[in-house]
This record gives structure tokens, sequence and C-alpha cells, in this order.
């Protein structure tokens, strides 16, 4: 029980099939969400990680588009990286948190600042790891949640896994709808349009040679949603998309060397119907495989070299963007040297060739210094990048083919105080951002993108994690702040939809089989134009639960109810685009 | 708020007036606060928000922003595409909320909201008690264009006269309505002339590829057709047209090259506007070719000419305040540059 309380956990040792994740990450930021956590906003990846953490959501009405944006980057500057392969669509560069089925996954770990060395463009602000783990333990589970609640919605998790020592499978289908049709606090009006359903089947399997193993991963989503208009324009249309992901992993270790070879296979469409009722829609589709092959050396227990060589080839076309593809050759260097038992340092290179773009060199380099039992100090410094989206290069009208990547240079400092119960971590981070691309009118009047725009973000966030226990009570505390300015340098303004001010916190509380939590969302305001005179208000937004084991042994089952916006709070996240009032979401869980 | 700080001034001068000099008739009593001057329409932020409307007095010392809002306390809704007049009433067509705002053009006090029988709507003109909005329907569905015709004594859709596609702008001229269909999110070539004494299609002109604006002068249309832009595949070059009202047959045709794609065109006394590439071009209706140099060095998003002055609009990075440019014609200097909302799309005229 104590260990559920434990909600997010800055990371010590997961076993995940990304082993750079936490080998070559050790000075950054790395937190990792529990299972009862993600259980608790299961809805979307926008609810956890809203919830949970300093990202900050644009979404275009509850369930709809969901754009992150990660130390006040743009939302393509945030990499979703599933079981270690980057799954941003080569698109529009972005992943729709929304589209991410969180209940799919044993761990969601959020890694702060640059990336791009180990996981290519789009790490800038920091990435969110999505992780499936094969383990080879005999054991056998199945779970099954069943959901319901306000504005007719309904859901479905089933999990289940067979493993032994020899071999590992396991099943997870998870499947949402809802007619999302809240009321618009005030305005006498509802969300009209909002619907969606959401299926995401997800299967992984392992098998074990002893010396050798290979993984399977494999994920498939199927979205089909309304888009709910604005307080001042209704709206009818509608999307549809599909992703599918595969990965086969196969590995090998010895004493001093390990092999692993990758092949990926991931599929993305969207269909957009501007008006339903003729069926006539845009689509955009792209595919890509990805070759890869790492080759760790242990050059003794403190020191560890690896080497990356990993090829991406892509293919998309669209109703707008034609056909076209992207070939990318990537070496990776990837050093890790732990000096002493309180100092290590690491370092990454990165060099890509093939691209029709400026091919970058990225590096980074990370240090953690343990200075004392209660004191840890984290840095790192990176250079990073994105590359120009299909729809950036190709879009018709007004896509560039002469883009180059985006290019970022940040640095952190991160610090980490442990007394007893009681853990804070303050990090301070600066990110310097060139040749951003934008959207710009030229003089006819056609919009098209520029490696243009220059920014610099300067923050601070604090987290914080206090657990207490008496008798059979259990109490734990968690909170986290960011002060984020990102400005514009050419304009000296803030940048919209980033709020200086962004805060979550939560209060758990166990005792025997009962446990209540009350979960709070801070926005502060944001700008809405670029002179930043439009402002849209910031907002708080309260959750309250209640979960009751109802039998523990043999046939577990759990009951839950939660209470959202308990106090009914009018806000947007997006201007014009009101949210959820107060509603009621309850489930039953069984395990077998 | 203006209006009840107006009205409490009315009363007050009304009474001063009448107590102090008791048999003077030639009061001259102001329509509302925005008669002296003239209005900017602001599309507002392309999906999320609402466009506003600004007014500027005629000596630039009066600037109102958001006066619809200010007036009625509501947003006008998302995307003000443009405005109309009839007598003293301003048609406001507010695009994606497929509605139009009555109001009092020199008060700006809401007389009515037309709600039905609009799809997409773009522009509007008028003509005796009826009103006409260009409307493209589903802008994919390039069979369902129309116009409305407006009852304007019950602010209601009367009728709907079934066009080609892309309808954009309209003028009226020697009694028949001519509606430019620049084509939508596509392309289309000609004007279509509608008959107001029964509100039927009369005829289609064959114009030019993308006919974006119109004037009227004398008895004739000028029009100006932008061209396929290059993005299409099919470039084809602007073209400045002259169509004789009397048997709607196009009379003159000048060229540009192929690359060249004009818009915005408007005219002062007899004296044809335009901007292409970054300038702004004057043509007199008379000379016999293009003109090769320009007046005028800017890109602008919207221009109307008044009372010898251009006024020049400036969209910025169409996601903060615009700005407005008045330019003195007899100079081409600039007068003045006055801040707008978000991406100005018309300016209007009150007097």
């Amino acid at each position: 029980m104590y260990a559920q309380l434990d909600s997010i956990q800055h990371l010590n040792e997961v076993l995940v099939i990304d082993t750079k994740l936490e080998d070559y990450s050790e000075g950054f930021e790395l937190i990792q969400l529990s299972d009862t956590l993600i259980a608790r906003n299961s809805v979307s990846l926008t609810e956890v990680l809203n919830f949970n953490s300093t990202l900050y959501f644009k979404e275009n009405g509850y369930g709809m588009v969901s754009s992150p944006s990660f130390r006040g980057t743009n939302a393509s500057q945030t990499a979703v990286i599933w079981n270690g392969i980057p799954i941003n669509s080569n698109l529009n560069g972005q992943t729709d948190f929304n589209t991410i089925s969180p209940s799919s996954f044993n761990t969601i770990i959020i890694r702060s600042g640059g990336g791009s060395t180990q996981y290519g463009s789009g790490a800038v602000g920091g990435s969110i790891h999505l992780n499936n783990t094969i383990d080879f333990q005999n054991k056998q589970s199945s779970e099954l949640k069943l959901s319901y609640g306000s504005f007719s919605t309904i859901g479905g998790v089933f999990k289940s896994r067979f493993s032994s020592d020899k071999k590992y499978i396991d099943l997870g289908i998870d499947f949402i709808s809802s007619e999302n049709d809240y009321e618009y606090i005030d305005l006498n009006r509802k969300n009209e349009n909002g619907n969606f359903d959401k299926l995401n089947i997800a299967a992984n399997a392992g098998l074990n040679f002893g010396k050798s193993t290979l993984y399977w991963n494999s994920n498939y989503f199927l979205g089909n949603r309304n888009f709910s208009g604005t307080i001042s324009s209704a709206s009818k249309d509608r999307y549809k998309d599909i992703t599918t992901r595969n990965l086969l992993t196969w590995n090998k270790a010895s004493n001093k060397w390990n092999n692993t070879i990758k092949g990926a296979h991931t599929f993305e469409r969207y269909r957009y119907y501007p008006q339903p009722e003729n069926n006539l829609y845009f689509e955009g589709q792209s595919t890509t495989y990805l070759g890869d092959y790492q080759l760790e050396y242990n050059v003794n227990k403190d020191l560890k070299i690896s080497s990356i060589i990993n090829y991406t080839y892509i293919k998309s076309k669209g109703s707008n963007i034609g056909v076209n593809d992207r070939n990318t050759l990537a070496t990776i260097l990837l050093w890790k040297h732990h000096i002493n038992e309180k100092l290590s340092y690491g370092i990454n290179l990165r060099q890509e060739f093939l691209t029709n773009f400026e091919n970058p060199f990225l590096a980074s380099f990370d240090v953690k210094y343990a200075i004392n039992k209660w004191y840890s100090l984290k840095a790192n410094a990176s250079k990073n990048y994105r590359v120009p989206t299909f729809n950036d290069l190709y879009w018709n009208s007004g896509g560039n083919e002469n883009l180059n990547p985006e290019t970022s240079y940040q640095a952190e400092i991160a610090n980490e105080f442990i007394w007893n119960q009681f853990r804070l971590n303050i990090t301070g981070f600066y990110i310097s951002s060139k040749d951003l691309i934008q959207w710009q009118p030229g003089v006819d009047g056609m919009f098209t993108p520029l490696n243009i725009s220059k920014t610099e973000n300067i923050g601070i966030e604090l987290s914080g994690n206090y657990s207490k226990s008496f008798k059979e009570h259990q109490l734990n505390l968690v909170f986290n702040y960011a002060y984020t300015s990102a400005k514009d340098l050419e304009k000296n303004k803030q940048l919209i939809y980033v709020p200086y001010h962004k805060a979550t916190g939560a209060f758990n509380y166990n005792y025997k089989k009962l446990s209540a939590y009350y979960q709070l969302l801070f926005n502060g305001e944001v700008y809405t134009t670029t002179d930043n005179y439009g402002i849209l208000d910031g907002y708080s937004v309260s959750n309250l639960g209640l979960e009751y084991l109802i039998q523990e042994k043999s046939f577990p089952i759990k009951i839950g109810i939660k209470l959202n916006n308990i106090f009914n709070t009018y806000y947007e996240n997006v201007a014009y685009r009101p949210m959820p009032n107060r509603n009621i979401q309850t489930f039953i869980n069984f395990k077998f | 708020m203006n209006v009840l700080k107006s009205t409490a001034y009315l009363l007050f001068f009304t009474f001063l007036v009448t107590s102090c000099t008791q048999d003077d008739d030639d009061i001259i009593v102001p329509l509302g606060d925005y008669e002296y001057g003239f209005l900017i329409t602001n599309e507002g932020p392309f999906q999320n928000g609402s466009g506003t409307v600004s007014f500027v007095s005629d000596d630039y010392s009066t600037m109102d922003h958001q006066i619809f809002n200010q007036v009625n306390s509501s947003d006008l809704g998302n995307v003000v595409q443009s405005m109309g007049f009839n007598d003293d009433h301003a048609y406001i067509v507010v695009n994606n909320s497929n509605k139009i705002e009555v109001v009092n053009r020199y008060t700006f006090e809401t007389i009515a909201t037309i709600t039905e029988g609009l799809d997409n709507p773009r522009y509007f003109a008028s003509s005796g008690s009826n009103g006409y909005v260009t409307n493209w329907g589903d802008p994919f569905d390039n069979t369902d264009d129309f116009v409305a015709v407006i009852d304007l004594s019950t602010n209601t859709v009367s009728s709907i006269i079934p066009v080609a596609f892309g309808p954009e702008k309209l003028i009226m001229a020697n009694n028949d309505l001519y509606v430019a269909h620049q084509g939508g999110y596509g392309q289309n070539n000609i004007l279509s002339v509608i008959d107001v004494s029964a509100n039927m299609l009369e005829s289609t002109i064959e114009v030019g590829d993308v006919p974006n604006s119109m004037v009227v002068s004398n008895n004739d249309i000028w029009v100006l057709c932008g061209g396929n832009p290059s993005f299409t595949g099919t470039e084809t070059n602007g073209r400045l047209v002259k169509v004789e009202t009397s048997d709607n047959t196009v009379v003159q045709a000048f060229d540009f090259l192929t690359t060249k794609h004009p818009a915005s065109l408007s005219i002062d006394g007899s004296t044809l506007i335009y901007n292409l590439d970054g300038e702004v071009f004057s043509k007199e209706a008379t000379s016999s070719s293009l003109p090769t140099s320009s007046i005028i060095t800017g890109s602008f998003y919207a221009m109307a000419t008044n009372d010898g002055k251009l006024y020049a609009t400036d969209a910025g990075d169409f996601a903060s305040n615009g700005t407005l440019r008045i330019f003195d014609l007899s100079t081409n200097s600039e007068i003045i540059t006055i801040e707008t909302g978000i991406i100005p799309g018309g300016v209007y005229f009150n007097n």
C-alpha cells in the first residue's frame, strides 16, 4: 500500500526496454508516474500530465486536439518516445496528447531538458517516455476496469499478461466513448459537436533465450472525434485518426558487450471532414521504417560507451503535401563515467547524414554530484534541434522546401534535497532557440514558413513530495510549480499560450481499504496575441476522488468515484473554448 | 458606457441650449458617437476569438476599439468579414459565426441579428428595401453558393439566388447588382449580374481569373482580377477589366505579367488604385496602359480611398493588433499610422 502512495517518483531504477533512458541520462531529471496516478487521470495523457507535472497543455476544448508546451517551448519541441522510438507526427511534428491512452503503458517518464542527441528531432523542452516493460517472471494476471460518468462517458480497460522465465506476452485493450456535451457554465449552452470515441490496443511479447532476448511491442490507436466549436462560432467538423506502431528488438549481452538491434514500423493517418454530411475529407498519412543498431561496451564497472547507428526512412502523402520521403542516417556516441560514488558525468554526441537540410551535429554533457546524504546536484547542457515537418516543407500552398532545422541550446541545474520523508527539487533552466519555423504572410498574402523566429526561455521549477504514515493512516503530499519566461526576442514579448505560472498539487490519504485524494491544477494567465494585448485569465481546477477496495484477496475488486471540477469553475484553456463544468466519473476494477 | 455618457452629455447640452437660446432652431444634434469618422472591421484571431470594429474620428483625435462590444456588451463573433450599409444601418457580416449583426452605424447600438438562411456569409450590399449577401455555403462544394436576399424591414432572409461558386464582393451599378466570383478556396473568373427588381440572376460575364475587387465609375465597373496563384499549377496573369453596364460587356482589359497578382482595387475620383508586389500603383481610368512606377511602397491587407486619402491596413503577423496607414494621395506621403484590432480587413466611412 505504501508504494501506491508514493505516486511520483524521481527515478531510481526501472526495467525498461529503452536502456539509454536511465543509463545515459543521469544528469537529467527523470520523473516516473506510477500506475495509481495514471489510473486516476486515465482518460488521456493530457490529463495525466496536466495534473502531475509542470507541462502546460493547450487543449481546444475537452478531449479535442491537445498540444504541450514543455518549459515554454512550442508543441513540436516536446518529443514523445514510445519504447525508445520517437512517435511525434511526421506531418505536423507534434503528438496530440489526447490520442495517447495512458493505461496502455507500464511506466510514463518525464525527462526534462534537451534530448536530441539520444532521441532526435523535437526533444528540445523535454521528452515523454511511454514504456511497456517486459520481464521474465512466472506470473499470470488479468485486470478489467469499467467506468461510467457524466456526459455519457463510458470506458473500459482490459489487460492481461502471461509470463514465464522463457516467455512473456501481454494484451491491453482500452476504450472510451463520450458525448462530451458538458454545460458552458452561466452561458446556458452546451458543448456541441464535441463527442469522441477512442480505442487503443496494445500487445507486447518477449522470448528469453538465455544469452539473448527478443522483444515485440505493438500499439494500435483509432480515434473518432467531432471537433467542438467556440463560444462565437458553432462547428460540425469531424476528425478520424489511426496510428499503428510495431517494434522488434533483439538483444544479446555478455560481460563486456551488449548488442541491440531494433526494427520498427510506424504508421499514422488522419482524415479531416470539414462538412461530415458530404463525407469529403482531407487526408494525410505517413509511414516510418526505422533500423537501429546499438553496440555497448562496458570498459569497466564505472565506464560505459555506446555507439548507435540509426537509419530512418519516412514516406508521407496527403491532400496538401503530395508524396514525399526523407532518409536520415544518424550516428550516436554515448559515454557514461562514474568517477566515484558521488560523481558521474555523461557525454552524448550525434551526427546526422543524408537529410536535405544542414545536417546538425549535436552534443550534450551532463553531470551528477551527490554532495552529501541530503543534497545532490545535477547539471546538463545540450544542443538540440527539430527538423521541419512534411507540412512545413510541402504544404500546398505555402510549404517551403528550403527550410532548415530549428536549433536550441540549453542548460539547466537541478538541486535535489531529501530529508526523511520530504523531498524537494529546485531546477533552473535556460533555453535559447533560433531559426524557429514560423508561418508568415508574404507580399502576396500567402503564408509561408520561414526559419526566422528567436526565443529565449528562462525558468524555475519546484517540485516536492512529503509522505507520512502512522498506524494504518498514510499521507502523501505532492506539488509542482514552474515559472516560465519565454520571450520572442524580436518582439520582446512573452510567447502566446505560455503561462508564467503553472502549479499542480495532490493530497493523498490512505486508511486500510479506503483511499481519498485531492488534485489541484493552476494555470496562470496566458497571452493570446503576439503583442500581449490579448489575455486569457488564469484558473484553478480541483478534483476529489475516493477509492475503496471491496475485496483484497483472491479476486480483488476496487470501486472508485471522482468528482472533477468540484467548485464548478468556469474556465477556458484556449480562448473562447470553455472546459467542462462539475462532473462525476465512477469505476469498478476487477483483478483476476 | 459610451452611449450612456453621450446620452448624458446630450441631455445636459440640450438642457443648456434650450434654457439659454430657446428660439434657435438650427442645433445640429450628432447622430451618435461614431458619426464623424470612419470604421475599421478587424477579422479577429482566426480560430479562437471574436472580431471587432474600431472607430477613428476624422481628426484622428478619438480612437475607440471594440465599439460593438463597448456599446452592446457582447462579442461580434468569429471572423468579422466585412460591413455594408443602408441608410443609417450598418450590416456587419460575421463569417464563421454565420450571422449578420445589424446596428445603427452612428451609435453602434444593436438592432437585429440575422442568423437564419446564411451559410458562410461574405459581403453585403443593398438596393431599395433589400439587402444582398454573398454566401459560399460549404466551401468544398462548388454547387451550393448563393446570394441571400434580406428583407431590410424585417431583417430576415426572404429568398436566395443560387449563383456560380465563390461569390465574394458585390456592388450596385446602373440598377443592377454585380457579384464578383473570386472563387472561394478555389478560383473562378466571372461576374454574376442580378436583376434586383426580380431578384433573379440575369447573366454572367467572364472577366479574368480570380476577380478580387471592383469599383464603379460612372456607368462602368472596373474589376481587378488577381489571376490564378502559382501554387495552383496553372498560374495565370492578373488583369484589370472595364465592364460597360449598359450592355454588360468587357470593353477594356489590361493584362499584367503572368507572375503578377494585383489586389485591392479602389478609386479616388477618376484614379484607380491597387496593390501589387508590395507596392501601390495608381492609374488614370482614361490612360491606355498600366503604370510602371508605384506611388507608395507597402504590402497591404486591405485598401480603401476616401476624399483624396488612401487608407491601407497591415495585418502584421495576423496574431496581434494590426495597423492602418493613411496617405495623402496628392503628395503620396503618410499622414498617420493608427493601431487597429487583429487583422484589419476593411475600412468604411461614416460621412
